[in-house]
């Protein structure tokens, strides 16, 4: 009866990349906000919405405020990527590694298959393809970003370095990198992950960091089978 | 007993609550309101006709009128026949001396006579007709002689001034709007962000095709600017007609491509990733239903 009550869970998502993921919807959302704002300035609803910001220098500094420790949030990854590394001492090719590895290709093959009937949807490990595809789209996009916000943020120093017209192409550069963020978070992230139908209104896995046994073993059973086969070893050993 | 207590804690909790979401709203309200708002309306044209009322309230209205005009026994002019055919048809802006305003505005007079606009003046009266832009601009073109106010803020004569700049150079108005500047500025009243004169210099409006004298634009708000930074371009329009220096036109030719480049690489990407997600959506939702027939 219990076990009908509560079904079962397992861990997916460590604490810390549940806050990472907290800190990055937040500064996301906000630079977001506070840079469209900027571009929609010529429309009174938007002049509203920096008035009740504090103004447009305000605004600005949030803007900058957030794009700092949004990248702070990128930059823990990226260390984590190491610790992942050389402290827990795994595989970045293995199948636990959100690097994206030849089984992705095949995945994103056999799912377009799959999307077309003609094949079986294919059998993800611990990250499927667009999961990967989130996760390095944010990480090396931020990157991008960051680099074309500094330039934009010390003009000055950076005409030093870089020819002047360069500051145009950083400022279109940002601009259409935060169109296609915003436009690929808020609909093909967000529809990957909330608005599929076995798991529509909400994925909650990535803010309690659990996931029920019969999605773990219907989205993910690469790690499923893997899983299995460790606990029955385990088993054997006892 | 407890639970008739709880009640009116919750009663008084939900009273809080709506007193707090009234007072927010009124602060809002109130913060709405008191956004102040400028008029950009661009200075009403001097006609042969004054509205006195309106004049009154401007930045002149203690001046009478002949501290301007001069009375006919001083300026021995006629009165202009009434019967002629241009009668009141003649432009008043091309036909006022607007030397007058020396006498007290003789700072901007100076700098007038020094700018581009008095430049072109004298170009117009040696080749006798106006330029492509139009008559070359004097006083009363820019300035309302009898309606402008007094005790504008920054923000409020910047969104004016862009409108009456705007009213020749169109295009420079535009790509300064689509600009950071621009928009800080004028939309959204940022007064520390730069307006027209602020790079162009008030009354001398300098083209800024020479690099050194950009650079000193430049420099009174960005103090660290180096020579290259002379080369950012403000006005990125394609048609902007000022640009006629070469190596600006070549890096503006390498900007829009890139522009173009990151348009097509952002509508590539999403068109393929909304086809996949729309798709996969469809096909699981499909599953779905088939599973519960």
């Amino acid at each position: 009866m219990e076990a009908n009550k509560t079904p079962q869970t397992f861990q997916r998502f460590h604490v810390l990349h549940r806050i990472l993921h907290m800190v990055i919807i937040l500064n996301f959302t906000f630079l977001a906000i506070s840079g469209f704002l900027l571009h929609f300035s010529g429309f009174e609803w938007a002049r509203f919405v920096v008035s009740l910001m504090g103004g447009a220098g305000a605004a600005g500094w949030l803007h900058r405020f957030c794009a700092v420790f949004l990248y702070i949030g990128i930059l823990i990854h990226v260390f984590w990527l190491f610790y992942y590394k050389i402290v827990l001492k795994q595989n970045f090719c293995g199948p636990d590694s959100i690097v994206p590895g030849k089984k992705d290709i095949t995945d994103m093959y056999q799912n377009l298959r799959y999307i077309f009937n003609k094949g079986a949807s294919p059998l993800f490990d611990r990250f499927s393809y667009l999961q990967k595809l989130d996760y390095w789209g944010e990480l090396l996009g931020m990157q991008s970003m960051g680099i074309t916000g500094l330039i934009l943020w010390f003009p000055e120093f950076f005409a030093g370095i870089i020819p002047g017209f360069f500051i145009n192409i950083a400022g279109y550069f940002h601009f259409y990198e935060a169109v296609l963020a915003v436009m690929y978070i808020g609909v093909v992230h967000m529809s990957d992950t909330h608005l599929a139908p076995d798991i529509f209104p909400m994925e909650k896995s990535i803010f309690t960091g659990k996931i029920e046994k019969e999605r773990f073993m219907e989205e993910h059973p690469g790690e499923w089978k893997r899983q299995e086969m460790i606990n029955d070893e385990t088993a054997q050993q006892l | 007993m407890q639970t008739g207590t709880i009640k009116i804690k919750t009663k008084m909790q939900t009273r809080w609550m709506c007193l707090l979401l009234t007072s927010g709203c009124f602060f809002l309200a109130l913060l709405w309101f008191s956004h102040a708002r400028a008029g950009t309306d661009k200075a009403s044209d001097s006609t042969w006709f004054v509205d006195m009322n309106n004049y009154r309230d401007s930045a002149h209205g203690s001046l009478k009128c002949q501290e301007c005009h001069g009375s006919m026994m001083d300026t021995q002019k006629n009165h202009p026949d009434k019967k002629a055919d241009d009668f009141l048809y003649t432009q008043t802006k091309r036909v006022f001396d607007y030397q007058s305003c020396e006498k007290c505005h003789k700072i901007a007079y100076q700098r007038y006579l020094k700018g581009e606009h008095a430049n072109a003046g004298l170009k117009e009266k040696t080749s006798g007709k106006p330029s492509e832009t139009g008559y070359a601009p004097t006083c009363g073109d820019c300035h309302s002689a009898h309606y402008s106010k007094s005790h504008l803020t920054r923000a409020q004569t910047g969104k004016m001034m862009t409108e009456t700049c705007g009213t020749c150079h169109f295009e420079q108005k535009q790509s300064f709007l689509a600009n950071y500047h621009g928009k800080a500025a004028v939309n959204l009243g940022y007064d520390k962000a730069a307006f027209c004169t602020d790079c162009h210099g008030a009354h001398t409006m300098l083209s800024l095709k020479d690099k050194k004298t950009a650079l000193t634009a430049c420099l009174r708000c960005h103090f660290d600017a180096g020579p290259e930074f002379a080369n950012i371009i403000i006005h990125d329009s394609n048609k902007n007609p000022g640009l006629k220096n070469d190596t600006k036109k070549a890096s503006l030719k390498w900007v829009h491509i890139m522009r173009a480049l990151s348009l097509i690489f952002v509508i590539a990407v999403l068109v393929f990733f909304y086809m996949h997600t729309g798709l996969l959506m469809i096909r699981k939702l499909h599953e779905k239903l088939r599973r519960h027939k």
